[in-house]
Parts: C-alpha cells; structure tokens; sequence
C-alpha cells in the first residue's frame, strides 16, 4: 500500500520561518543572515559595520556560535542588544532557534538584526530563519573557486563580500577567475570588494545597507 | 550534516503518516532532491537508516530522486536545465532568471502494509 505525501520535509522550519518574517517585516526590521566558511571575517564586518551605524541606526545581533560567546564578546563594545545561540555541535541555525531568541529584542527599537550564522557554506543556505535577505562573506585566503562549488549560496545570496583583498599578494587567489564563476552562478548579484581590516570598500557596503533600509520603509 | 537534520525531519514525517495511515510496518520512502541542495544521497542514507532503528519504518528502503536545476529566463521566459553551473538563459543570454526547480527536498510518498 501507497501513501501519498507531497510534502516539503523542510516545512516545520519553513512555516516557522514564514512567522519569523512576517512579524520582523511588521516591526519594520530588517533581518540579515549573514553566511560564510569559518574565518572569513563575519564578526570583523559586524565590527566595522557597527562602527559605522551605531547609534545612527539600531542594530541588534544574534550570533550562532557552535559551543562558545566569543564572537559575541567582540561585539559587547558597541553596547549593541546581542544574543548567543549555541548550537551544541549543530551546523546552522534554523527558524526555530531564531523564534525562541525573538522575545528577548524589543523589535520596535530595532532597524537591523544581524544573524551570524555558524560559519558554513553549505548547511545555512538550507535553512530558512525568515530572515530579509541573506548575504555571502567569502575571503580571498579561501580560494576563487568558491561560487561553482557552493552554488545555493551563491544564488541565494542578496550581496556577496569578498574580504581580506589585501592578502590578494600573498594568495594565488584570481580576482578574474572569481568573478568569472560568480557571473556564472549569479549575474544579478552585486559584489563588494572589501577588507574589513584595512577597510577598503566598505563605504560602498554601507551605502548599499542603507539603500536596502530605505527600500524596506 | 544538514544530511542529518533533514533525516530526523523527513523520519518524523514518515512515522506520522504511518501512524495515521495504520501501517505496522514502513517498506519504502520516496523522496525528490533538487539538485541545488547538495545532498550525498550515501550519507543521507545513512543518516536516515539511524533516525529510524527501532521503529517501524527500520528496514524501509529509501528512493532519492534527483531532480535537475530548471530555470525560467524573466526577459524571454525560455525554460532550460542549468548546465554546468552556468545560469544564463540558452535563449537570450540573460542572467535575470527565476528558479523552477533544483531546491527541492521532498517526500512523495511511503509504501508499507
């Protein structure tokens, strides 16, 4: 005997996802899931990027760390609202452990709520958190082969930073071969060229976050 | 390892519709991947034949079906299959596409008595 299904295996993430969405998209937040490899400079950019906006604009972190605070500890400077999921051993985040954490932000005195995913390029592209917009980090240190070889992310993705450019001369990493495979998997996509330590480019990320507020309200 | 967490998902799927169907016991799964998940069908079986030792469902054989990354071009709207990652239209060149198919992760149905 037969039964039939026809359902997405994914659904309870994805309807708690949907949740998650709607009700930052009430408070007029915008929710940015933040995805890289391990090391790609995601909390650096989180650093410089609230250099940048605080107190200009309210942000709000949650930080997905696999076993400790330290990323979250980095960010205690900027007297921000932050929360640390641990995911115990887990490689991503998922909507579910994103609307447990919800309640302990007053959404209304927020404009943007961070997620730093567990650093990962194949498991968090998977799973939805209801978040705005996802954004890909990949660093020059990891290789320019990156978008052929992760193409969900790099489909999925709102931006793509390329960070520590300025290693480019110690690398064998080639700018035109990355940007050959990222035009392969994602001609739409708009592409920074960043360093979050010496801060080049970074003006144009935080003109393009901007714009993605204003579009938002 | 997401292998694992769609595994316990699709496995809690499995053994509610089993349940409500009053199967005593699950013989096969049939499920669709689309091809952009980046699923290891070896690994997700694994995963799957752990999630569901013990239960009824334990000796169920698993039918992955792949399905292929389908694009619709926005400015022309030619359909083609993505092919060796490149997502441009075969028709006009343009990379402003929509997607299909290829996210897939699916159940179709499971057979028991």
């Amino acid at each position: 005997m037969e039964i039939k299904i026809m359902r997405n295996i994914l659904d309870r993430n994805q309807n708690k996802a949907e949740e998650v969405r709607m009700l930052i998209a009430s408070k007029n937040v915008i929710m940015v899931n933040i995805i890289s490899s391990p090391g790609a400079g995601k909390t650096t950019l989180l650093e410089r990027t609230c250099e940048e906006f605080v107190p200009k604009l309210r942000i709000g972190v949650i930080e997905g760390d696999i076993t400790t605070d330290r990323d979250a500890r980095r960010l205690e400077k900027y007297n921000i609202p932050i929360v640390v999921i641990n995911t115990e051993g887990g490689c991503h985040l998922d909507s579910h452990s994103i609307s447990k954490v919800l309640p302990s932000f007053d959404l209304d005195l927020l404009d943007i709520l961070f997620v730093e995913n567990v650093g990962n390029l194949i498991c968090p592209s998977q799973f939805d958190l209801g978040e705005t917009f996802k954004i890909a980090v990949v660093s020059t240190t990891e290789g320019d082969d990156k978008p052929g070889k992760y193409p969900m992310l790099f489909r999925e993705a709102k931006a793509v930073l390329l960070n520590k450019i300025d290693l480019i001369p110690y690398t064998n990493f080639s700018m035109n071969s990355f940007k050959e495979d990222l035009q392969n998997i994602n001609g739409q996509v708009p592409l920074f060229e960043i360093s979050c330590t010496r801060g080049d480019g970074l003006e144009l990320w935080y003109k393009w976050m901007e714009d993605q507020i204003a579009v938002s309200r | 390892m997401h292998e694992l967490k769609i595994a316990e998902d699709l496995t809690a799927i499995v053994l509610e519709t089993a349940k409500q169907g009053n199967l005593t016991k699950v013989t096969g799964v049939n499920i669709s991947f689309g091809q952009l998940v980046q699923i290891v069908p070896e690994i997700f079986e694994f995963a799957f034949s752990e999630c569901v030792r013990d239960t009824l469902a334990q000796n169920a054989s698993l039918s992955i079906e792949i399905l292929s990354v389908r694009m619709e071009c926005t400015i022309c709207g030619y359909n083609f299959d993505v092919k060796e990652n490149r997502f441009a239209c075969n028709n006009c060149g343009s990379t402003d596409l929509k997607i299909l198919q290829g996210k897939e992760l699916f159940v179709k149905s499971i057979e028991g008595e």
